[in-house]
């Protein structure tokens, strides 16, 4: 297995799991996606208004390096997958020697050790047993379990707490993983998309994002939809009554409103917006006949096309209804579907006069013929169709992002605020057979908050020393040869 | 004793603003007054920490620590009020969104002060704090009922956490520079840097400078408390005539320090940098007369539009932006000339570098888990309102690239063993893009996120 260090591959697999390319990913994406905020980007704006941002040279450019769409762009998923490959790298060729190092716990320090440690102290002892004794009592007293380690001659002390912390760092990248995973899966799988219905409608029809329509197994059916709105006008509520249904069965109904959708089959369902089609549903007018006409005053209702008799000779006709509407160089335009401005146009026949009047409300100068009308109209009523927009997801790979995240609380959490920390205590003798207690500690992170614990735990030994060695003759515990150092 | 005859005066003229405020409105505890006091009481802590500055007087800075409890507990009352009458809590608008942040801002110097004992961490985050109640005097502050998609528990978690966030990085990048004061970076360091902040944000005023010498800023409906629009997200521009040229001047002025600094460096001639300090000295004033002028234009007056017939007005409320780029610029450098008169005394009293170093570490230890947190739960609430948990828009993506950057922080640190410097100028970007993500988003780009 004699793997040369120069090998094409292992040099790949070494430059991947590099810190230094993991920082470099980290910049590129950084500074695409930033490109990606101040860049028009496609299907989110408009082709009006990109044309009129960039020059067509310009706005070729962009399209062809895809700096238009960058979130999708195959480089861009690229380098998120170089990302995630080089997560793995890095996580795999140090978690070998990570996994050794929480697997086997150092329980005994050697004498290589016991030199080196950083953070150490001595306490002079009389006596193994009750020196021991004292350290076992201390650990007690701060909440620290304890075991006993036996050694060739006597037995030591060893003490831990949260090992995990360990693996902490592992736990948040796996974390990444998933999440990087979800979104993955979601870009390969999953589809959002747009569905408008009005009251009494259904469909199973979905306009997918990228332009697609997209048929599900089952259908969903308006049963009623409506807003509330706030004194001045903003929107309160919007929400609509939805039934699922499969082969004419209604398999379930929810009424929904933004921020709680209704979801069958992983398919989501979200009340995204409500508003007037613009269509005309009804518009109920008064007709009165004009001065020396023959006819009657009454209540008429249209609808789009419909004709209604007025009187035997008299017929009129909705042609045309505007909800917003505009006028440019004598013509009649509409300006939005938002019923602001509304205007209608309606034909009034005469059969035996055989005239044929243009009627507008409101009257619009230089196109309305209605004081040649044999009737005038006032309206009363106007009823515009509603529909209500529903955003639908469907994101299979939701639940592994959302597991990501958890997972990564949790790993934070122990990255930040658990710390693994040891405790050693050995009796040792020194060149001149002089018997004392080396006490030693390591913490992997919040290393000052870690001295002042040991101080604390290397005074209470002593503590538990003091009434044990009082009773012998008025020696006191030497605490001078007491050293704590630390870094 | 003149700056406490000073300080004292203009105190007692904002109480007597303050007592008319409550005959006019006859009641003491409304929102509007209690908001009143918290900036009575943070300018008044901010002007004894610059005060300190001044005459290098120590107990100023505990009388600052005083007026800062003062604030907060008048700005809990402000949010609690606010609350009680909203019905929610305050994160609906960006009146509310300032009310939130001033108060972790105080609430964090405080905690700064006692816990890790940074004592003059007030004078960075004071002025902060005075800005942000200053701008909420300009905002619609009726309470506004919410829109459909900011109904729902997820908001105000994600707003919570975003406020506790960015005030933690806010924090960080405080103790980042006083670190980089005790590492003995050279004050002509600290010029260059405000100086080219200064620049940066007078250049960023100046692309609104119209051909003949006005300053475009946006219209204001003052009846409908909005800003107006010529058709949808396109909004109408109004030309304040002059105000362009004295932009330009102050321009001159910010950059003269900048200039004097490199030609100190080029022709390897110290004196230079006395004139640059005068010269940063003299730039305050004309910054501060840049100030007024803005705020006496935008406050009175009609002014014509290149986009459509007719005269228009405008208000501060319409220029936040601008505002609070002014504002900042002036406490920046009076932050720079702190520096320069009283830099041996804040030596003394800040802590040592090594331990500026380990707390900026642990602020940002607190700093990113709250990120983290803070986009999650607004993925969660996206994919509640809108279906999708992460769309790429603006504010989400700049989110990310901040978290990436502080990521960046921790990484090397913790597998690079980088401390010091290095360290403190990676947490210095890192609060820039918080910068970016909070308002440059928000202004400069558009999106979903647009209201907050």
């Amino acid at each position: 297995m004699a793997l040369s260090l120069r090998t094409a591959p292992r040099k790949i697999w070494q430059t991947l799991s590099s810190i230094k390319t993991g920082v470099v990913l980290i910049i590129l994406v950084v500074i695409f996606s930033a490109a990606g905020t101040v860049i028009l980007q496609r299907p989110a704006t408009d082709p009006d208004d990109m044309a009129r941002a960039y020059s067509p040279a310009m706005l070729r450019f962009l399209d062809v390096t895809g700096l238009t769409d960058v979130f999708h762009t195959r480089w861009f998923v690229a380098l998120m997958v170089l990302v995630s490959l080089s997560i793995i790298a890095a996580s795999v060729e140090r978690f070998p020697n990570a996994w050794r190092f929480f697997a086997r716990p150092y329980k005994s320090p050697d004498e290589g050790f016991r030199r080196v440690l950083p953070t150490q102290a001595h306490i002079s002892i009389t006596d193994e047993e009750q020196g021991l004794g004292a350290a076992e009592r201390a650990f007690r007293h701060m909440h620290y379990k304890s075991e006993r380690i036996v050694r060739t001659d006597s037995f030591s002390l060893f003490s831990e707490r949260a090992r995990i912390s360990e693996m902490a760092v592992y736990i948040v990248h796996a974390s990444l993983l998933l999440i990087f995973l979800g979104g993955i899966v979601d870009a390969l799988y999953g589809w959002r998309g747009f569905m408008m219905l009005s009251p009494g409608s259904s469909s199973n029809q979905i306009e997918v994002k990228d332009g697609t329509v997209r048929t599900l197994p089952f259908s969903i059916r308006c049963d009623g939809t409506g807003e509330e709105t706030y004194t001045d006008g903003t929107p309160k509520k919007w929400w609509s009554k939805l039934a699922v249904v499969d082969e004419g069965r209604e398999l379930s109904s929810k009424e929904i409103v933004v921020n709680d959708p209704l979801v069958h089959n992983g398919v989501r369902f979200y009340q995204a917006s409500y508003g007037r089609t613009g269509k005309l549903d009804r518009l109920t007018l008064a007709a009165t006949p004009a001065e020396g006409t023959k006819g009657t005053a009454q209540e008429i209702s249209l609808a789009p096309n419909q004709i209604v008799s007025l009187d035997p000779d008299t017929k009129v006709q909705m042609a045309e209804f505007i909800p917003d509407f505009t006028v440019q160089d004598g013509h009649v335009y509409a300006r939005s579907n938002d019923v602001v401005n509304p205007a209608v146009h309606m034909i009034v026949t005469s059969v035996k006069a055989n005239k044929v009047v243009n009627y507008w409300l409101p009257e619009i100068p230089g196109v309305n013929e209605n004081a040649s009308s044999p009737y005038t109209f006032i309206p009363k009523d106007l009823k515009t169709g509603v529909f209500t927009g529903l955003e639908v997801s469907h994101e299979p790979g939701q639940w592994s992002v959302w597991a990501g995240v958890i997972l990564m609380a949790i790993g934070l959490t122990f990255v930040f605020y658990v710390v693994h920390m040891r405790f050693w205590v050995v009796p040792v003798r020194d060149a001149r057979g002089n018997l004392s207690l080396w006490v030693g500690g390591a913490a992997n992170r919040n290393r000052d908050a870690f001295e002042q614990t040991f101080k604390q735990f290397v005074e209470q030994i002593q503590k538990e020393l003091k009434p044990q060695t009082a009773a012998a003759a008025d020696k006191a515990p030497a605490i001078a040869d007491t050293t704590v150092a630390g870094r | 004793m003149t700056l406490v005859v000073g300080v004292g005066l203009s105190i007692a003229f904002l109480l007597f603003i303050a007592f008319l405020n409550v005959v006019k409105s006859g009641n003491i505890l409304s929102e509007a007054n209690l908001l009143y006091a918290a900036l009575v009481f943070y300018a008044g802590a901010g002007a004894l920490y610059l005060g300190f500055g001044v005459t290098g007087t120590e107990s100023y800075i505990k009388f600052a620590s005083l007026a800062t409890w003062a604030g907060l507990v008048a700005n809990t009352g402000a949010v609690a009020h606010r609350w009680y009458e909203a019905g929610h809590p305050p994160f609906a608008s960006l009146y509310e969104m300032l009310l939130s942040f001033v108060w972790t801002l105080a609430a964090l110097t405080l905690i700064a002060e006692k816990k890790y004992g940074v004592k003059v961490i007030g004078t960075v985050t004071m002025p902060v704090a005075i800005v942000g109640v200053v701008l909420m005097q300009l905002l619609r502050s009726e309470v506004r009922p919410l829109v459909p998609a900011l109904q729902s528990t997820w908001l105000h978690v994600h707003v919570t956490l975003a406020m506790l966030a960015y005030a933690a990085c806010a924090l960080s990048f405080a103790l980042a520079m006083m670190f980089l004061i005790q590492d003995k970076i050279r004050t002509e360091t600290f010029l260059a840097a405000t100086s080219i902040f200064t620049v940066g944000v007078y250049a960023a005023i100046l692309g609104r400078f119209e051909r003949w010498g006005g300053l475009n800023v946006v219209a204001w409906d003052a009846e409908n408390k909005t800003e107006m629009f010529i058709s949808r997200g396109v909004r109408l521009f109004v030309t304040i005539p002059d105000l362009g040229w004295l932009m330009l001047l102050v321009f001159a002025a910010v950059a003269a320090p900048l200039v004097l600094y490199i030609l100190s460096i080029t022709r390897k001639n110290g004196s230079f940098l006395s004139i640059a300090n005068r010269a940063v000295f003299i730039s305050i004033l004309l910054q501060s007369l840049a100030l007024v002028f803005f705020l006496l234009r935008t406050r009175n007056g009609q002014y014509p539009s290149l986009d459509a017939e007719g005269l228009y007005p405008t208000s501060l409320a319409a220029s936040p932006f601008i505002l609070s780029a002014l504002v900042g610029g002036i406490f920046a450098n009076l932050l720079y000339l702190l520096l320069l008169w009283r830099r041996s005394d804040l030596e003394r009293l800040l802590p040592d570098a090594d331990n500026l170093d380990r707390i900026t570490y642990k602020t940002i230890c607190i700093a990113f888990p709250l990120l983290t947190l803070m986009i999650a739960a607004g993925a969660y609430w996206a994919n509640r309102a809108w279906g999708s948990y992460w769309s790429w828009d603006p504010k989400e993506t700049w989110a990310a690239i901040t978290w990436l950057v502080y990521a960046g922080y921790l990484h090397m640190r913790i597998t690079r063993g980088w401390r010091g410097r290095r360290a403190a100028y990676f947490a210095i970007l890192g609060f820039a893009v918080v910068m970016f993500t909070f308002f440059g988003v928000t202004y400069l780009l558009p999106g979903l996120h647009a209201y907050a």
